[in-house]
């Protein structure tokens, strides 16, 4: 029980700390923004790259938060009727529900995998002056994926637990 | 399987499957894809990684984050609170002051941040105290920031209306500029109703005493000003470099949030603990709202590619009824959505399905977005699910009840029933300044 409980943890610490360190990437993108106008107006000379740069930036950054945002439950729900349970009921349902969510990300797991490694065999670039490689920007989908699905089966074992013994947060 | 039937199955599943509970951007993506395994099997799944790698190459929504991060350093300014006192100096003396005050921060606060939680929440901790030590009725001073709130939707830059403007593919410029003189339309509705009911009825929002209305000379009135300069800055570079097409919306965000780095810098609020917070929190609505889009890219092309567009859109454009009930039809099948579900998941989920139709009728998708925003506004404050009136009940001190909080957003209710009507009778108030634009 204490093996598991230090995995759950460790799990939830790991999202964390991805989302605290990739949150940051919005401070790039304003940076690189203000630096594309600088240049544009003041100097004239637009940047081949901050155009496709941020779009390629900002895709990791809101995928990789997404595991964080679902361990703190910032994901929006409908909760007029749901928001009214008692945790345990409301802990029964998410046993019966997340089955869907685990198929949707198993399978952004499974495919997005797919599509990081077609992009790497076959060198894929952005078709673009600038040309970036596209592999480590979709190779995101599949660890995203991956980060999410982790915390979905700590929030099922979460839910087991209280749906089976009725008593809060001990995991 | 027949296309009508495979719709209605995928409709009701959603509906069923909203009420449980589970986040709605893995509702849709886990419902289009079971779906989409039973119908077309395994070699389909690619299409979530398709999806995904669609919103991941949106340039335009590059400036959800943006803007989120501006909003968010500006409420943690310190600039909102300076707003105020400067409020209470100039409406305080007149009746149903600080409630006019309320709609006019509002005002300037939908245009710098747009988050109707926060104006909601901010307004509740900093005005309604006031208005109920001043022996303002409950009725005014909780309408009041309730229907002022809700502004950050309409008045841009607002994120709604990127969210808008990417999925129905008409210019975030545009839609932005657009918002503008509706914003400002219901804004001064809010402000007259307030001004001449409490004229009228002085009990509901009694003006100081004499000695309280003098503290303040002229000077001091000007003098107060200063405070707001630095936003009202902020504001019209941010909408005047879109409006006169110097930056693109994702360009104007960034500059934006750099003024705002150097508004909070100046109000010496730009601390460690308060630029973490923001990072943070524009991560995390961020993440919320793009992974919906996912979810909800991958339910419509599933939706689309079963046929279920087209049957909606032989079905409305086949009533033999006049194009303008089409449109109310329409209208009022987005506000009945909004009475439970997230505004941003029915655009995702509806505009995709109604502007072909829309366009069809030959109406202008800006014009039809602008009467949506308004309609998501109304949602905001309709009882009993709106979510400004939780937000405020959340702030709101002890003896103010949800009943009071209901009664209370009744006339604005009616108020933005009203604007609605007067901007679809004069389509030029949405449309005039989008399209003096180049």
């Amino acid at each position: 029980m204490h093996l598991l409980k230090a995995c759950l943890h460790g799990i939830d610490r790991t999202n964390y700390w991805v989302a605290r360190l990739v949150s940051w990437a919005v401070i790039i993108l304003i940076a690189t923004t203000v630096y594309e106008v600088i240049m544009r107006y003041l100097f004239n000379a637009p940047t081949i790259w901050v155009f496709e740069f941020n779009y390629l930036l900002n895709g990791p950054y809101f995928l990789l938060i997404g595991a964080y945002a679902f361990a703190i439950n910032g994901h929006v729900n409908v909760d007029v009727f749901y928001g009214r349970l008692k945790p345990r009921a409301k802990a029964i349902i998410d046993l019966f529900t997340m089955p869907l969510f685990f198929f949707f990300i198993g399978m952004m797991l499974i495919y997005g995998g797919q599509f990081f490694l077609n992009a790497l065999t076959f060198k894929e670039q952005l078709s673009s002056a600038w040309a970036p490689p596209v592999y480590p920007v979709k190779m995101i989908i599949p660890i995203a994926a991956a980060l999410l699905l982790l915390q979905g089966i700590a929030r099922y074992i979460r839910c087991l637990h209280l749906a089976i013994t009725g008593r809060e947060g001990e995991l | 399987m027949s296309i009508e039937i495979v719709a209605l199955i995928m409709f009701l599943s959603l509906v069923v499957l909203l009420f449980t509970g589970l986040p709605l951007a893995f509702v849709l993506g886990g419902l289009a894809l079971v779906l989409s395994y039973f119908l077309w099997g395994a070699n389909s799944m690619l299409l979530v990684a398709v999806q995904t790698w669609d919103v991941m190459n949106s340039y335009f929504l590059v400036a959800v984050p943006l803007y989120v991060f501006m909003a968010n350093i500006l409420q943690r300014s310190g600039i909102i609170e300076e707003m105020f006192e400067v409020m209470q100096i100039w409406f305080g003396p007149l009746r149903g002051g600080l409630a006019i005050g309320t709609i006019v921060i509002c005002t300037i606060m939908a245009a710098m941040t747009g988050i109707v939680g926060a104006a909601v929440a901010t307004m509740g901790i900093l005005s309604l105290p006031a208005m109920l030590n001043r022996k303002y009725d409950k009725r005014i001073a909780l309408g009041s920031i309730c229907a002022g709130g809700t502004l950050g939707i309409l008045i841009p830059p607002s994120v709604i209306t990127i969210v808008y403007a990417v999925t129905a593919g008409v210019s975030i410029g545009k839609m932005f500029i657009g918002g503008i003189l509706p914003g400002l339309l219901l804004s001064v509705l809010f402000i007259s109703y307030i001004a001449i009911r409490c004229w009228l009825q002085p009990e509901l929002g009694p003006a100081p005493s004499k000695d309280e209305r003098a503290k303040y000379s002229l000077a001091d009135k000007f003098f107060a000003l200063k405070k707001i300069i630095l936003p009202v800055l902020l504001i019209i570079g941010v909408l005047g470099s879109i409006y006169g097409g110097i930056a693109t919306p994702t360009e104007a965000a960034g500059i934006g949030s750099l003024g705002a780095i150097i508004c909070a810098a100046l109000h010496r609020t730009l601390n460690w603990k308060n630029l973490n917070e923001s990072v943070i929190e524009t991560g995390k609505i961020t993440a919320m709202i793009l992974w919906i889009t996912v979810g909800a890219r991958c339910f419509i092309s599933v939706f689309s590619a079963v046929g279920g567009d087209e049957l909606v859109r032989d079905f409305v454009t086949g009533l033999a009824v006049n194009r303008w009930i089409i449109m109310i039809i329409i209208q009022l099948i987005l506000v009945a959505l909004g009475l439970f579900l997230d505004e941003i998941g029915i655009i995702l989920l509806c505009v995709p399905i109604f502007i072909p139709i829309i366009t069809e009728l030959g109406f202008d998708p800006v014009w039809f977005g602008i009467l949506f925003l308004i309609n998501a506004q109304m949602d905001y404050i309709t009882p009993p699910f709106g979510y400004t009136l939780f937000y405020l009940k959340g702030v709101a001190p002890e003896g103010v009840t949800m009943g009071d909080i209901y009664r209370s957003v009744i006339p604005f209710v009616i108020i933005q029933a009203i604007g609605l009507a007067i901007c679809m009778i004069f389509p030029q108030i949405i449309l005039w300044l989008p399209n003096m634009m180049k």
